[in-house]
């Protein structure tokens, strides 16, 4: 073998394996790592989340506003009455109640509440949306939290909808549904 | 006057040549087998992290020099024929050139949609998973399989490499090389991940680029050494950095037979095995008999493996385009 054709790609044209010069770059490699490793845990230290959030959702809405969007599709979501009612609106009330938020509703059509999420006018998307919704490029859904048969005998799992990329939100909202949601 | 090894003597490599041979098909079974189960298991855990996509894709390309080689390797056996009067051997560098466009034109896809991500500022979304009842996050079990998967084509890839060199099979040593490299995109794709956990959007993306890069980079190289091979370039290395020591060795062979003035060769690199021109000029013309010339191809036969037919042709002035000094 080619002494150069090494773990280094050439990077460290004299060093063979086995060589004491070999050793003296791995542990170079070794001391690099170990300072990326403990920049990036002082790092994690600085967020507050792990995931983070890069919109800080979770950190706003806790004590705070939980903005949410919901559109009418029995039975898990009503919007006949005075107050958006149903089982996916139960479920965020609880929610919200872990996290101290109060909720401010809109109801219109997903279209129209994927938009305003898109410009981060809104938190959380319910109205009985599947895994398999076409708005799954432009939301970041969570992990079903019940699944149902349809007229059609297909099974639908049932999902949320945030802001994309607001991990640390979603990650407590997966966590919240999937220890409560089922049951409901 | 040409001579050729015999149809047989495909099976009667020297011994540690068809040693080789048969444990490069093992090893190559082996990354097979390993990066079948890599692809399900980053499928199963890839959510929208497009870092771990490209690295998905470039799993699955990996596959392609593995099952090349293999089918090189059935398909250069059999023995030359009447409609195949040269053999098979050039199937490997079909599959060579065929494993190099792959990953480069899925190289250069992967760019450009990891460039599209980062422009549409697309924040990459990783929720929770359901472990043994408790819900964790996602990310960290992409980055326990990257680890997992990362290592066991390194040592694969170190292992084909010393192989390689004997057999003179680029192919082989393309894919051992890239494999050799793999941690490196395993590892970009543990930066992407831990960067989205950071609140860094941008930071999976980024890794994504640096992975599709080392693909396209990877597809240059194969593509190169390919289309060279097939334009019957001068025969190098395994690696393409020097000339193959086994054209000095030809030409030095024939200058110094006795009844000859002046000799020089060109080789083909056939893939796996070459083929030579021998152009000679003989002190006095009546001194290239046909019994000189054959027993010079005979002897050239011998000389390694490698060289699997040869012609030695009597001329009165050598070819200029190679270099006769």
């Amino acid at each position: 073998m080619h002494p150069t054709r090494d773990l280094f790609h050439g990077k460290f044209p004299d060093v063979g394996k086995g060589t004491l010069a070999y050793g003296v770059a791995m542990k170079k490699v070794i001391r690099w790592l170990t300072v990326l490793l403990v920049l990036a845990m002082s790092l994690t230290g600085c967020v507050t989340h792990y995931p983070a959030d890069p919109h800080g959702t979770l950190d706003r809405v806790t004590d705070g506003v939980l903005r949410v969007g919901a559109t009418h599709d029995e039975p898990f979501v009503s919007v006949e009455g005075s107050e958006p009612a149903g089982d996916e609106v139960r479920l965020v009330e609880e929610f919200a109640d872990t996290l101290g938020a109060r909720i401010e509703w809109t109801t219109a059509s997903e279209e129209h509440l994927v938009t305003e999420m898109e410009h981060g006018q809104l938190d959380l998307l319910i109205g009985g949306m599947t895994m398999d919704t076409e708005w799954q490029k432009k939301v970041g859904l969570t992990r079903p939290y019940k699944e149902t048969v349809n007229a059609y005998g297909e099974t639908e799992k049932h999902v949320m909808a945030v802001v994309n990329g607001e991990n640390a939100f979603l990650l407590e909202l997966d966590q919240f549904l999937q220890s409560s949601g089922g049951q409901s | 006057m040409k001579r050729m090894a015999s149809p047989a003597d495909d099976e009667h490599l020297p011994d540690e040549i068809s040693r080789a041979v048969k444990k490069a098909v093992r090893l190559e079974w082996a990354t097979l087998g390993v990066l079948s189960v890599t692809v399900v298991l980053v499928f199963l855990v890839m959510g929208n992290s497009q870092a771990m996509k490209t690295a998905w894709i470039e799993d699955m390309l990996s596959m392609v020099p593995p099952i090349a080689f293999l089918i090189g390797v059935r398909v250069t056996r059999k023995p030359a024929n009447a409609k195949h009067p040269f053999g098979y051997h050039r199937a490997i560098g079909i599959a060579h050139l065929v494993a190099g466009t792959a990953l480069f034109v899925m190289g250069g896809y992967l760019i450009v949609d990891a460039l599209i991500k980062l422009i549409t500022v697309e924040h990459p979304t990783i929720g929770g998973i359901n472990l043994f009842g408790h819900t964790i996050w996602l990310g960290w079990l992409m980055i326990l399989v990257l680890l997992v998967t990362g290592i066991p084509p390194v040592i694969l890839g170190r292992m084909k490499l010393k192989l390689a060199e004997p057999l003179h099979n680029k192919v082989l040593y393309a894919d051992a090389d890239m494999n050799k490299a793999d941690w490196m995109t395993s590892f970009a794709a543990i930066v992407g991940i831990a960067g989205i956990g950071l609140g860094l959007w941008w930071a999976d993306a980024a890794a994504a680029i640096v992975i599709a890069t080392s693909i396209v980079k990877d597809g240059a190289t194969n593509l190169s050494a390919a289309v060279s091979g097939l334009m019957d370039a001068r025969p190098t290395t395994v690696d393409n950095k020097k000339p193959h020591p086994l054209i000095s060795d030809a030409q030095e062979f024939l200058r110094n037979l006795d009844w000859v003035h002046a000799a020089t060769v060109r080789l083909r690199d056939e893939g796996q095995v070459f083929q030579i021109e021998g152009f000679v000029i003989p002190a006095s013309l009546e001194l290239a008999t046909p019994e000189r010339l054959e027993a010079a191809e005979n002897a050239l036969l011998e000389q390694d493996w490698k060289i699997r037919d040869v012609v030695i042709a009597p001329v009165t002035h050598l070819p200029n385009v190679v270099e006769s000094d």
